[in-house]
């Protein structure tokens, strides 16, 4: 990006219609990635502007205040005052989004943003539900009395953004100032006397605004910026802060009241008109319904049904579309590649393989934020944080992190992603942590396979649906002490943020920024695919398919050769016999490879969960997708790889299944015990490479790692437990 | 009388704040201060959060926080 080019930041309160003119400014020009060393996602994009050229424009995340003590506030300032990435400068010009219903209290945000000495022009949004509540408001006037530009615009349906182009064009060569208030003396002297100690004595570069947050906030995290030590300016601001407090201006309400004194007359007669629309609006009305204590439970409960449900039902058919065309390359691949047996099955089974297993989830992935992004934008998912805060209040939750975790039942994956609407960072967090512990489904194949051999048969359908459902909420009953303890332990000195929540008037949901928003996510799902995923796949399959000694094949097809040649042959006989030779060939390969070997290695390790090593080779490989123990237990029981969970031949094959030696030998491998073990093991365990690719891209690699050690760990523990416990009964 | 102890039904005026509690200080930023009218509008199922309608805009908070802010009846 070239160095001259001209920044302009966007910022505003939430639901003022920010994000939606960001989109519409720079149309399908975007970047996303994060800030320097947090999480909040950052976009930037290009707006081309009527004389053709062409500026940056910087979302920013939506804040009430600078105030600057949670992150989005925090990475705000940062950015406007040029101290955000070390290489990038302040902005040349900040457009503040106004939303016109909320006139004093945006307004606030641009007083408090103009202190930083960057120009500004003012966007007055929702213009048109202005004119339909018969708000008039002079523009003319208010631009006078803020000494800056104001828009009005429409980002709905796309209108004044000639004319807010227009205006920033103008602006940038204008530099307009907002008003800015005038301190009482004792605040001035407190700013001065700070200027010239930290400033002028210390050589910090802090604009005046910053100092205002210095001031004026009791934990700014202005603070952490400073580069002379804490012992010095620490004494130096209890100080100034001290003697203000003496002077009759409690330094953390002076703000608010000083500048909503100095804000209210510039535009309080433009605003008496604007008293009279405000009678109990329609939205009220609604939430009479959708927060009622009983009703509005009903109307929720029965919404998540329904967005549980699609994102299970309506992404099936495609899932099932993207698993068949997966099948299809791979063969397509394999019969290209037969001269070449290995690059055959690295990019048959190893590539195409691994990264259609996980590009099976993209459908889930849209589906869900097809609702996610109806939900925030018609304005309930706040109404659905509001009716569920109180039970996540007591281990550090609050109500936002309900639908992550819902849709975590269905995938991870999408329930991670879906955490960014969860703006308090510890939260966030902690909710991404105990994510992987609701039971997705990848796991049920796992559960239909173990119930439907060993449960049903025994007890029949009544408890084989109770220990399945039972299954289901295992690792969400594993998830509550997580939590509590990560709350208890994590930033400990930080406080949880303020639930301080906005329910904004319900709008209806624009179609196309549903689609921008399935767009974004599905496009980053699928970058990941080709990264990440493409990279473990290709080791996974190095570890299954190496070293292959040449013997193994032909000392087994020795042993069939001498049973062969006694039999007639009808073509059957022959086919099946081929396909029992494949079966052997590959389940003997497996033992000698490396993951093979591994796992004859680890088990000892599992044999108190009741684990022969076949298993263990399925608990292995099953590390990058869970699902890939079907297939697996099919290889090592010889079966061919080609089984799922409803295939009877494997059924009946792990009933059959007898110990090969030690003191258990010629015992059933598989009893009920053993069964339910397996089943706690992967609802508790992390195997998925994709949810852990996806936490070390919302946190980083660190918490992956330590998230997967404690969740594997406890995984261990849970299934000797059930074994152990399992056998006084047996 | 406090911000959580106040019915649905009625009018009352902001008489004093607490800005130690980091969320009352949230919410003097939106313009929550001392002499601004305010009213209950909701309640969660549970009885927490809650509510309150100020300024033409809906903000809801903990019933913890809510004792943070006295108010007077209209």
């Amino acid at each position: 990006m070239a160095a001259d080019q001209i920044r302009v930041a966007l910022i505003g309160n939430p639901n003022t219609g920010k994000t939606s003119l960001f989109n519409m400014l720079t149309g399908l020009r975007q970047r996303i990635g994060n800030y320097s060393g947090v999480t909040i996602e950052k976009k930037t994009g290009i707006w081309s502007l009527p004389k053709g050229q062409d500026v940056e424009l910087i979302d920013l995340p939506g804040t009430y205040s600078l105030s600057a003590s949670s992150l989005d506030e925090r990475i705000a300032v940062d950015v406007l005052a040029g101290h955000g990435q070390s290489d990038q400068p302040a902005p040349d010009l900040i457009i503040v989004v106004v939303d016109v219903e909320n006139l004093r209290r945006n307004l606030f945000l641009a007083s408090q943003a103009s202190e930083l000495g960057v120009p500004m022009v003012i966007a007055l949004n929702c213009w048109d539900v202005a004119e339909k509540k018969g708000l008039q408001i002079d523009c003319k006037l208010l631009e006078q009395r803020l000494a800056v530009p104001v828009v009005p615009t429409v980002a709905k349906y796309q209108r004044g953004t000639q004319e807010l182009a227009e205006a920033v064009e103008r602006a940038i060569d204008t530099r307009p100032m907002l008003v800015r208030p005038k301190w009482p003396e004792p605040v001035q002297k407190a700013l001065d006397l700070l200027h010239q100690e930290l400033v002028v004595e210390r050589g910090e570069s802090l604009r005046e605004g910053e100092l205002q947050r210095l001031i004026f906030d009791r934990k700014s995290a202005v603070r952490e910026r400073l580069k002379s030590p804490a012992q010095e300016y620490e004494p130096l601001i209890k100080g100034v802060r001290d003697k203000l407090y003496q002077d009759g201006y409690q330094p953390d309400a002076a703000e608010s009241l000083l500048r909503f004194r100095f804000l209210n007359p510039l535009f309080n007669d433009i605003l008496e008109r604007q008293a009279l629309v405000k009678e109990r609006s329609k939205s009220e009305g609604i939430d009479q319904l959708l927060l009622h204590k009983f009703w509005g439970l009903v109307v929720f409960v029965g919404m998540m049904y329904v967005v549980f449900q699609s994102v299970y039902t309506w992404a099936g058919p495609i899932m099932d579309l993207i698993e068949t065309s997966v099948g299809w390359a791979q063969e397509i691949a394999a019969n290209a590649l037969t001269a070449t047996p290995m690059l055959q099955s690295l990019i048959a089974d190893g590539i195409i393989g691994g990264v259609g297993s996980f590009l099976v989830f993209l459908p889930q992935i849209l589906v869900l934020f097809f609702f996610i992004s109806i939900l925030e934008e018609s304005g309930y998912m706040a109404r659905a944080a509001f009716l569920m805060d109180k039970l996540f209040q007591w281990c550090g939750l609050n109500g936002k992190s309900f639908v992550p975790l819902l849709s975590s039942f269905a995938c991870a994956i999408p329930g991670i992603m879906a955490t960014r609407t969860i703006n308090d960072n510890k939260a966030r967090m902690i909710t991404i942590l105990i994510a992987p512990l609701m039971s997705c489904s990848a796991r049920l194949p796992v559960y239909l396979l173990l119930i439907g051999a060993f449960i049903e048969p025994k007890y029949g359908s009544a408890v084989a649906g109770t220990v399945l459902f039972v299954m289901h909420f295992v690792g969400a009953l594993l998830a509550m002490p997580i939590a509590w303890t990560l709350n208890r332990t994590l930033n400990k000195g930080r406080k949880p943020e303020p639930f301080v929540m906005e329910l904004p008037h319900y709008r209806i949901p624009q179609i196309q920024h549903t689609f921008f928003r399935m767009y974004e996510s599905g496009k980053e799902f699928v970058m990941r695919a080709g990264t990440v995923i493409f990279a473990m796949s290709i080791i996974i399959w190095t570890l299954l398919y190496f070293p292959r000694p040449a013997e193994v094949e032909s000392a087994i097809a020795n042993d069939f050769g001498y049973a062969q040649t006694e039999d007639t042959h009808s073509l059957e006989y022959e086919e099946s016999i081929h396909g029992k030779l494949a079966n052997r060939v590959d389940a003997a390969l497996l033992e000698q490879s490396y993951m093979g070997r591994f796992g004859e290695f680890m088990q000892p390790v599992f044999a108190p969960a009741g684990y022969d090593w076949k298993i263990t080779v399925g608990v292995l490989a099953s590390f990058p997708a869970r699902e890939i123990i079907i297939s697996t237990l099919g290889i090592t029981y010889a079966l061919g790889g080609e089984v799922d969970e409803a295939s009877d031949d494997l059924r009946t094959t792990l009933s059959n299944a007898k110990w090969e030696h030690g003191k258990l030998a010629g015992k059933p491998v598989f009893n009920i015990p053993v069964a339910l073990s397996i089943m706690v093991f992967f609802a508790l365990c992390m195997q998925c490479g994709a949810t852990l690719a996806v936490i070390a891209k919302e946190l980083n690699w660190r918490w992956a790692i330590a998230s997967f050690f404690t969740l594997t760990g406890a995984a261990w523990v849970a299934a000797v437990l059930t074994y152990q416990i399992g056998i006084l009964f047996v | 009388m406090r911000l959580d102890q106040i019915k649905k039904d009625g009018r009352f005026r902001v008489k004093a704040l607490d800005c130690d509690n980091e969320c009352i200080a949230r919410l003097m930023y939106m313009g929550l201060l001392p002499g601004q009218e305010i009213r209950l509008v909701h309640e969660a199922p549970l009885g927490d959060p809650i509510a309150i309608e100020f300024n033409g805009c809906q903000m809801s908070l903990r019933i913890a926080d809510a004792a943070f802010v006295e108010v007077e009846s209209l």
